[in-house]
């Protein structure tokens, strides 16, 4: 009866895992074979590198690469600097109504950003940032689930580290970035991830505020590549797309233990 | 202020939390260079005095002086002292050495500087050879040095410290208490120094504070705290067995005396017919060379007669017992003591 129910869970496991990984699969296999190869699933058909290059010369990639990695690295800095002084506000700063504010940020996270995009829009033209990769980024920046991380890492700090750092002589500023900030590592280190991730996938919003290829994105990049308009040539948009997601791919292969550790340790302490 | 060797002043502090008590009349005058133990029982106070001195609480009421320049309102960092926690609050992140040279380095001090208090810091406390190690590579009693290293790097001239041996196994704690005196004598700085532990107290400080309930019960060295307690509670408190309370009914002849208190080194059995009291023996306790004997009587509580040597009374059995009435301690119907009387 036990075993049979281990054999259970592991079947499942692994189908959801053959659900998951199917599309990255055939993704693959098709970036690799010629059209009609891909599309009859012949095991034995030869392997090319051609979609590759017709899909390389067919957009300005190299600056799509360049701008996601750009796009990313700003809202990454914002987001730790705009979090780490709100998350430690919250957490250790006595102020009037401070449970009350803390309230009505995390109430930012009840509201679905697709509701906020003409809003948005309007904000970032309004303050000169359209089609730039920092009107890109700025929504983002004051992210109500990264002042949340941050709170709650900050209010795990044991309050004697604060009090010998005061003792010692440090204002605020010091305290924060000598003991907060390096106490707070796995929780930077897993929000960074969660992060990346999210904005290298972005795409309704980058489509919307950026209208050329010098501050496009590679999702906006490779839509426009993959539109209908540009005819549909499945291997030439899967070896794009696997161009894509490579840099996450290989960087989540490599880091994978880090990862799940980082997630499990900011989520014990 | 007052005279010249007075370095701390404390001057009728109080401190409430929303009308709770914290502590009440603090009054102290610490002179230069002096071991103070605050002791008492756990809620007493003690701790948010320290936290007062270090300013890491603000007082409600009162002044607090220190080496003259009034610092009530003044941050930690500028009262020139360090501080030892009791959960030592060391910086994980950061190395032993770090650790020790954080304080130099938020204030500034020069790199060559910083490695020379450094290294003699780390000599003093026995650590040289673990600048490297990280505080979760330390045992307890390593942390306590590290933590010990880190209030003496700066040479400030007071240093608090918050039951600092309480995390320490028995035998530890004995080592480290002497090597902690050595180090107060050898440096010459001004301690003060939080404990429930009455052996800590006693056997480190030039002066005891007891406190109960936010006040302050006695101050003085610990012969007068043991010789002279000033009321019942410091009497029962101070004293391993702790003083017996005798009710002045119960031994008839002291005038208006209350309560009668009589340590257990001056209580003698007697012949039968020749003792003052006559009390039942309630329990024996065993401590190797000597054996405490409990006694009960219906006038008195916590009555101990120590016998050398194993002894084995079954309880029960009557018991005489005689002392002397110089060696007696009065107290009036308040608990507080009475001028030494002749009866």
């Amino acid at each position: 009866m036990k075993t049979l129910t281990r054999n259970i869970e592991a079947l499942g496991a692994l189908l959801l895992a053959i659900i998951w990984i199917s599309p990255l699969v055939f993704a693959f296999w098709a970036a690799f074979h010629t059209t009609s190869d891909a599309v009859n699933f012949n095991i034995t058909s030869p392997w090319t590198l051609d979609n590759f290059r017709t899909a390389w010369a067919g957009a300005p990639w190299l600056k799509y690469f360049l701008n996601t990695f750009l796009l990313v690295t700003v809202i990454l800095i914002g987001q730790f600097i705009v979090t780490t002084l709100a998350g430690f506000a919250f957490a250790q700063v006595q102020f009037p109504g401070r449970d009350f504010v803390f309230i009505l940020v995390l109430m930012q996270l009840f509201i679905l950003p697709e509701v906020l995009i003409v809003e948005n829009y309007a904000m970032v033209s309004r303050l000169g940032l359209f089609d730039t990769i920092l009107g890109v980024g700025m929504p983002y920046m004051a992210s109500a689930f990264g002042i949340f991380l941050m709170r709650q890492a900050f209010k795990g700090v044991p309050i004697e580290l604060h009090e010998a750092a005061r003792v010692e002589g440090c204002g605020w500023v010091g305290i924060l970035w000598r003991v907060y900030v390096p106490l707070a590592r796995p929780t930077y280190l897993a929000y960074a991830l969660v992060s990346v991730s999210t904005h290298w996938n972005n795409f309704l919003w980058p489509l919307i505020v950026t209208n050329s290829p010098d501050t496009r994105p590679l999702t906006v990049g490779l839509s426009i590549f993959g539109a209908p308009e540009n005819g549909v040539d499945i291997s030439v948009i899967s070896a794009a797309t696997m161009m894509s997601v490579a840099p996450l791919l290989i960087a989540f292969l490599i880091f994978q233990r880090q990862f799940v550790q980082a997630f499990l340790r900011s989520g014990i302490k | 202020m007052n005279n010249v060797a007075t370095f701390v002043h404390v001057d009728n502090v109080a401190k409430r939390w929303n009308g709770q008590l914290g502590v009440e009349n603090i009054s102290l005058s610490i002179p230069r260079g002096a071991f103070v133990a605050l002791l008492g029982p756990s809620g007493c106070g003690k701790s948010t005095t320290l936290r007062l001195l270090s300013g890491l609480e603000l007082p409600d009421e009162g002044q607090i002086t220190i080496d003259g320049r009034d610092v009530t309102k003044a941050a930690p960092s500028e009262r020139n002292l360090s501080m030892v926690f009791q959960s030592y609050a060391l910086f994980p992140h950061l190395s032993v050495a770090e650790n020790v040279v954080f304080g130099l380095k938020v204030r500034k001090v020069g790199a060559a500087e910083r490695r020379e208090k450094l290294t003699r810091a780390l000599e003093i406390t026995g650590l040289l050879g673990y600048e490297d190690r990280k505080p979760g590579e330390l045992s307890g009693g390593q942390r306590q040095r590290v933590a010990l290293a880190r209030a003496i790097v700066a040479n400030q001239p007071l240093c608090l410290m918050d039951e600092p041996l309480s995390n320490l196994d028995a035998k530890l704690r004995a080592s480290v208490r002497k090597d902690i005196k050595k180090l107060q004598i050898d440096l010459g700085i001004t301690v003060v120094y939080v404990t429930h532990d009455q052996t800590e107290a006693m056997s480190m400080a030039d002066m005891v504070v007891l406190m109960k309930d936010g006040q302050i019960q006695q101050t003085g060295t610990p012969e007068e705290l043991y010789y002279k307690p000033s009321n019942t509670f410091v009497a029962e408190f101070v004293g391993a067995p702790p003083m017996a309370l005798i009710e002045g009914s119960a031994l008839p002849g002291f005038g208006e005396a209350a309560r009668i208190g009589l340590r257990a080194e001056n209580v003698e059995v007697a012949e039968a017919g020749t003792g003052r009291m006559t009390c039942k023996v309630s329990e024996c306790e065993f401590l190797g060379s000597e054996t405490f004997v409990g006694l009960s009587h219906p006038g008195a509580s916590g009555l101990t007669v120590s016998l050398p040597g194993l002894r084995n009374i079954p309880a029960g059995e009557e018991m005489e017992i005689y002392f002397f009435d110089k060696d007696l301690h009065f107290f009036d119907s308040a608990g507080q003591r009475l001028a030494q009387q002749a009866g």
